[in-house]
């Protein structure tokens, strides 16, 4: 390839501008990390940062979450859908959390600043961080039998929260009136804020150094590089057309499985995805945006044909996504999402995956615990008098692959939020660990066996406590590859203080008492290759 | 008869460097030798030799090491049993349930546990997390313990028991059980006296894993050096510690090396009345940058090595994978410096020992920084040609020319410097404008004025005895200890008798080695810091104080800090979660007063040759040899200033000299 120089900026130097505007998005991480209050935040770091283009096309990331990425660009291109640019005045902060406005789900809120040099826009930057409450009908806004929208919390329109002279106090007192928990939420935005604005100052010392011809010339660059790089990946797999399904467990109000299909369409270097076939919008808050569709999408390609494509816009130039209008997949306006996100999200990938499982399977990995495996437990603590919601995820046995076995208790996939230490949940909560141990034996055999997944014991050590579950492989296990065994679905136990015992679903909501346990059993991985027999 | 050298030295992977001074007639010299890998104690003898002094010689050996660091990285550790809290043997393997790549499906997602499953003994028992028993552990329990520890036939064990950092009890009962029977222990309340169960528990088998390998190294150094030689090590915090400290923790030398240079950084920007420094270590494979802060060296308890989170205190430094041996390649269209590095073997393409892809070292060399007329180190003949021959593998890529492309290697390389020294000041609050940047390691002072630019810093300080500047840590430290506990006091629940006894008895039990060692209690250096957050936060801000404690100072200290760094403040209440105590035996020596036998002071230059410092053109550019240069002497850029070890490069628009204390100093200017 030939570089020439009247072109616009050298490659060096656009590589000095790539290096400076990634640091700067991960420095964001950092940031909100460091100074947030809510766990979530804190210990297991489910929030994202980016900066976009002042078109809204992404242009770098920090080390994140894959289904928030995905959702980045998109939303702040359907931000400026709703907010002229002219309105735009350097040191705002929108923040704005609208699914069906790039988004994903309503706990994910996103706080956008405008960055201004020359003075015009040049680049917008976007912290996304998942709150621990935004109201709704139950604590932590997961609300597993929600029918409808505003069940599920909050709705925020792009709104400008803070201005040059600081925060809109009026607002912020809507924001902070509807979610419970506002102390800890305002600490939340306030950290939110606080990155954003670090990227506004990092972003003016790039400016000082190059003027923005050059940036603007060096970003078309990066993207142009993505988009080769992507090219060049969808040319590995072979033209055809390719079809994969997975199932979700049920709607939340206990419907049956949910068929996720897509038809894939490799063509040299483009790729379509189509999944006009998957089913009809759910009743409850499994339907999942066509925004979050692209993330999982995008993930799924990263994986199998270029884990080290630089993830900006440019990747997504040669992947086509449709998704049919009523379907679970671009759901009507008024229908909850809330679990959509990460477990629907999930489902896509599983799809794809089964799509290529007989074409290329060495790329791939057997079913894992593609679920969040979400529990959220609120409650007064005694010791304290405050409200708390613990939030917590639980990864179990990923699957195995063509080279190795899978491994125990992680989280595949499209998060990788952590979980919560437990000194730091009995300190903070009503909540006695009894135990976390591996499930053993619960990775589906193969020639490489999937890995086990966990089981940790919660007793309930508080008068008041309500427990919300959004589990998905339940009921459909992850599954085995080229003649592997399926894993362990996830298993979740109520042992009540009497000794009564019943079985939990993957989406309920119950009230618990002093002395309850819940016992979270956590899937096993699929195995890959015919088990040798015994 | 007692010796009167006083020796400092730093065995790394590659070079053990060394640096002596004797105590009658303050003759100072240095050497840089090959390290023995399999033998550390063949190091320091090779050491000695090359500095003509002998073990008698030596009164006082303070000494640096990576060999916990390599144990560590290599996984060559010690087999060890870990005793958990019932329900909590499989904590280590579960982890922290993330995995490390997010897109790579062939890398396992975890680090395998540091202890198999077969060695992991639950022990009944369990403490709440106000420290309340919520089980007690019984007698019974404590020996069908150590029985099963016995039938396992280890070492090394490490202890980890849930909520241990508020109540030590029954870590402390097996503990004591297993003393005796076991020949090392390891207790996690000691390690790390802090939540976090999974962190805490590898940090404390990662000491138990150490514990072997330290003791043996350090009994036979210490029978080497006899009853003459005073033995210290240097610790990751930054200071000395004795030889029976460290044998019961040597996961403090995790970083030794690095915090000698650290320490050595600090203490020159003390000399130099510099507030704020930026260390900027850059070496063949790696670049370590760390900060001083108020004369302060910086340290950190949250850091992870091969991968592993470590909890103890050590000097915050942000290590990259870039440094002189670092490749310059093609990726798709575009171009990346790092992270393969051409090592030590086959090295750098200039070398001539094979390597033939670009590196940066290839494209300093390139561009006339390097001196092809001079041995490096008095060994390595560096090739122009094959420097040319690799970069211009690189400029057929991209059509560039040979200039542009190393040019343009340099500016990539001085860009991921950058995001390092970024990294550590932003998480410390600093403005790198404020610093100053003392740079060392062998590509050090050949990217700092450029690096320095890009920061907006004005001074760059290249230190004397730059090439064993470990070394110089080593010998010019003094004895130092800290330690932290967790507190969580809250703001409106303050009882300030509790504190001030707490940081008594924390102070006397650092100090009493420092005044064993025959120091005046009087004279001990003292620094108290809360590590304070608002309720319900993760991390907290350091608040340096004095006793007896203000809480109302500490406040208003606690809130300007935390408006420093994050851009905002509340007046809502706080909570002192941890207490950080550093206690530093008297100084002693100073870098200013270490000199060598000076060279014959000359003007004039050894050569003047081509240099490029931008893609336009080469200029005429003067060399001279950095031990002859007078004191004080302005020397103009461009001009190289180069020894037997290290390359300081003067752009146009800089100016350099030598100051009185013997340190080189740069104003960048402008390019």
């Amino acid at each position: 390839m030939n570089y020439e120089s009247n072109r616009g900026p050298d490659p060096f130097t656009i590589e000095v501008i790539r290096n400076a505007l990634t640091a700067i998005a991960e420095e964001m991480s950092l940031i909100v990390m460091r100074s947030a209050r809510s766990p979530l935040l804190r210990e297991a770091g489910d929030l994202s940062s980016a900066l976009t283009d002042s078109d809204g096309n992404l242009i770098a990331q920090g080390r994140d979450i894959p289904a928030h990425l995905g959702v980045m660009g998109s939303t702040v291109q359907e931000f400026l859908k709703r907010v002229p640019p002219e309105k735009l005045e350097p040191g705002d902060v929108w923040f704005m959390n609208l699914p069906e406005a790039g988004g994903n789900h309503l706990p994910d809120v996103k706080a956008i600043r405008p960055i201004f040099a020359e003075g015009t826009i040049q680049a917008y930057a976007v912290s996304l961080a998942h709150w621990a409450d935004i109201g709704g009908a139950r604590p932590g806004s997961y609300v597993p039998d929600a029918r409808d929208a505003w069940q599920e919390g909050l709705r925020i329109p792009p709104l400008r929260v803070f201005t040059q002279d600081g925060p809109d106090r009026e607002k912020l007192d809507v924001i902070l009136a509807n979610v419970r928990g506002p102390e800890e939420r305002e600490g939340d935005i306030l950290a939110q804020m606080a990155s954003t604005y670090s990227a506004d100052e990092r972003l003016q010392e790039v400016f000082s150094r190059y003027d923005a011809a050059t940036v603007r010339a060096a970003i078309a660059d990066l993207h142009d590089q993505s988009e080769l790089e992507m090219r060049a990946a969808i040319r590995t797999i072979p033209n055809g057309v390719y079809e994969g399904e997975d199932w979700l467990d049920d709607d939340g109000l206990g419907g049956e499985p949910i068929a996720v299909r897509v038809r894939i369409e490799i063509h040299d270097e483009e790729a379509t995805f189509d999944f006009s076939e998957t089913g009809d919008a759910a009743a409850g808050p499994l339907n999942a945006t066509p925004f979050t569709a692209s993330a999982s999408v995008f993930y799924a390609m990263k994986v199998i044909a270029g884990p080290d494509i630089q993830p900006n816009a440019g990747c997504a130039r040669p992947l086509s996504i449709i998704t049919r209008e009523g379907s679970l997949l671009h759901p009507p306006l008024d229908k909850p999402v809330v679990g959509g996100n990460h477990e629907t999200s999930q489902r896509i990938v599983d799809a794809i995956f089964n799509a290529f499982e007989v074409l290329l399977p060495e790329r791939l990995t057997a079913g894992g615990s593609t679920t969040s495996g979400l529990l959220l437990f609120s409650g007064r603590d005694p010791r304290t008098g405050q409200w708390t919601t613990l939030y917590e995820v639980h990864g179990g046995g990923e699957g195995a692959r063509h080279d190795r076995d899978g491994m125990c208790a992680v989280r595949p996939h499209m998060s990788n939020v952590m979980n919560t230490p437990a000194e730091v949940i009995e300190a903070n909560y009503p909540i006695i660990i009894e135990g976390q141990a591996l499930r053993r034996g619960s990775g589906g055999k193969g020639i490489y066996s999937g890995g086990d997944g966990q089981v940790r014991t919660y007793l309930i050590n508080g008068p008041e406590v309500v427990m919300t579950s959004m589990v998905e492989r339940c009921v459909i296990p992850p599954y085995g590859m080229q003649g592997g065994e399926a894993g362990e679905t996830f298993q979740i136990t109520l042992e009540r203080a009497s000794g009564e015992t019943t079985n939990v679903a993957g989406k309920a909501h119950l009230r618990l008492e002093q002395g309850d346990r819940i016992i979270m059993k956590t899937s096993g991985g699929g195995g890959y290759g015919t088990p040798p027999a015994e | 008869m007692s010796g009167t050298w006083k020796v400092g030295i730093d065995i790394g992977g590659t070079f053990t460097d060394v640096i002596a001074i004797n105590a009658a007639g303050g003759e100072v010299r240095t050497a840089k030798v090959q390290s023995q890998t399999s033998d550390p104690i063949a190091s320091i003898v090779s050491a000695y030799n090359a500095i003509d002094v002998c073990w008698d010689g030596v009164s006082d050996l303070m000494h640096g090491t990576t060999m916990a660091t390599n144990a560590i990285v290599e996984g060559n550790l010690a087999p060890v049993a870990l005793i958990a809290t019932e329900g909590f043997r499989d904590t280590i393997e579960i982890g922290r349930q993330n995995r490390r790549e997010l897109y790579h499906l062939d890398v396992t997602p975890k680090l395998p546990p540091l202890v198999p499953e077969q060695r992991r003994v639950e022990a009944g028992e369990r403490i709440g997390p106000e420290g309340q028993i919520l089980k007690p552990l019984c007698e019974d329990e404590v020996n069908r313990v150590a029985g099963v520890i016995d039938d396992l036939n280890v070492e090394a064990v490490a202890l980890a028991l849930q909520h241990c950092y508020v109540n030590a009890d029954h870590e402390k009962m097996l503990g004591d059980r297993l003393t005796g029977t076991v020949k090392y222990v390891a207790l996690s309340h000691e390690m790390s006296p802090e939540p976090r169960e999974f962190e805490r528990t590898n940090t404390t088998i990662l000491n138990a894993a150490l514990m072997p390998l330290t003791a043996g190294y350090l009994d036979k150094l210490q029978a080497g050096a006899g009853d003459t030689t005073n033995i210290h090590l240097f610790h990751s915090a930054g200071g000395m510690a004795s030889i029976d400290a460290v044998k019961e923790r040597p996961l403090t030398l995790a970083l030794s090396g690095p915090a000698a240079g650290v320490a050595a950084a600090g203490k020159i920007a003390g000399e130099l009345n510099l507030d704020n420094a930026i260390g900027f270590d850059m070496g063949g494979t790696t670049t370590d940058t760390s900060v001083v802060i108020d004369g302060k060296v910086q340290v950190g308890s949250d850091q992870r090595l091969a991968g592993r989170p470590v909890r103890q205190l050590m000097v915050a430094v942000e290590s990259i994978g870039a440094g002189g041996g670092s490749i310059a390649r093609v990726e798709g269209a575009a171009v990346r410096v790092g992270p393969d590095s051409a090592g030590a073997q086959p090295g750098p393409a200039c070398y001539g020992l094979g390597g033939a892809r670009p590196t940066v070292t290839d494209a300093n060399m390139t561009l006339g920084f390097l001196n092809p007329d001079r041995l490096l180190g008095g060994v390595i003949r560096l090739s122009k040609e094959k420097a040319e021959a690799a970069v211009k593998t690189l400029s057929d890529a991209f059509g560039t020319s040979v200039h542009e492309t190393a040019i343009g290697i340099y500016r990539v390389a001085n860009a991921s410097m950058a995001r390092a020294l970024r990294r550590v000041t932003v998480e410390r609050g600093v403005d790198a404008r404020s610093c100053s940047l003392i740079a060392f390691g062998g590509a050090g002072p050949m990217h700092a004025v450029a690096l320095a630019r890009e920061f907006g810093i004005n001074r760059v300080v290249v230190p004397k005895f730059s090439s064993v500047f470990s070394a110089l840590g080593c010998l010019t430290a003094e004895l130092s200890y800290a330690e932290q506990h967790t507190v969580r006091m809250s703001s409106t629940d303050w009882d300030s008798g509790q504190l001030d006894a707490r940081c008594q008895s924390m102070k006397d039990r650092l100090s009493a080695p420092i005044v064993a060692a025959g120091h005046d209690a009087n004279m001990i250096a003292i620094r108290y810091i809360a590590l304070i957050r608002y309720a319900g936060q993760s991390d907290t801000v350091e608040v340096p104080f004095d006793l007896p404690c203000d809480e109302e100072k500490l406040g208003r200290d606690f809130m300007a800090q935390h408006k420093k760094l994050y851009g905002f403040a509340t007046d809502e209440p706080w909570q002192f979660e941890t207490l950080r105590i550093t206690v530093t035996a008297p100084s002693q020596s100073h870098i200013a007063d270490l000199n060598e036998i000076a060279a014959v002071e000359t003007t004039t230059p050894i050569s003047v040759n081509e240099c490029w410092f931008d893609a336009i053109g080469s200029v005429p550019t003067r060399r001279f040899e950095r031990g002859a240069l007078p004191t004080d002497w302005k020397i103009d850029g461009p001009s190289i200033i180069e020894d037997d070890w290290s390359t300081i490069v003067v752009p146009p628009g800089a100016t350099a000299w030598i100051d009185p204390s013997g340190h080189l100093i740069i104003e960048a200017g402008m390019d």
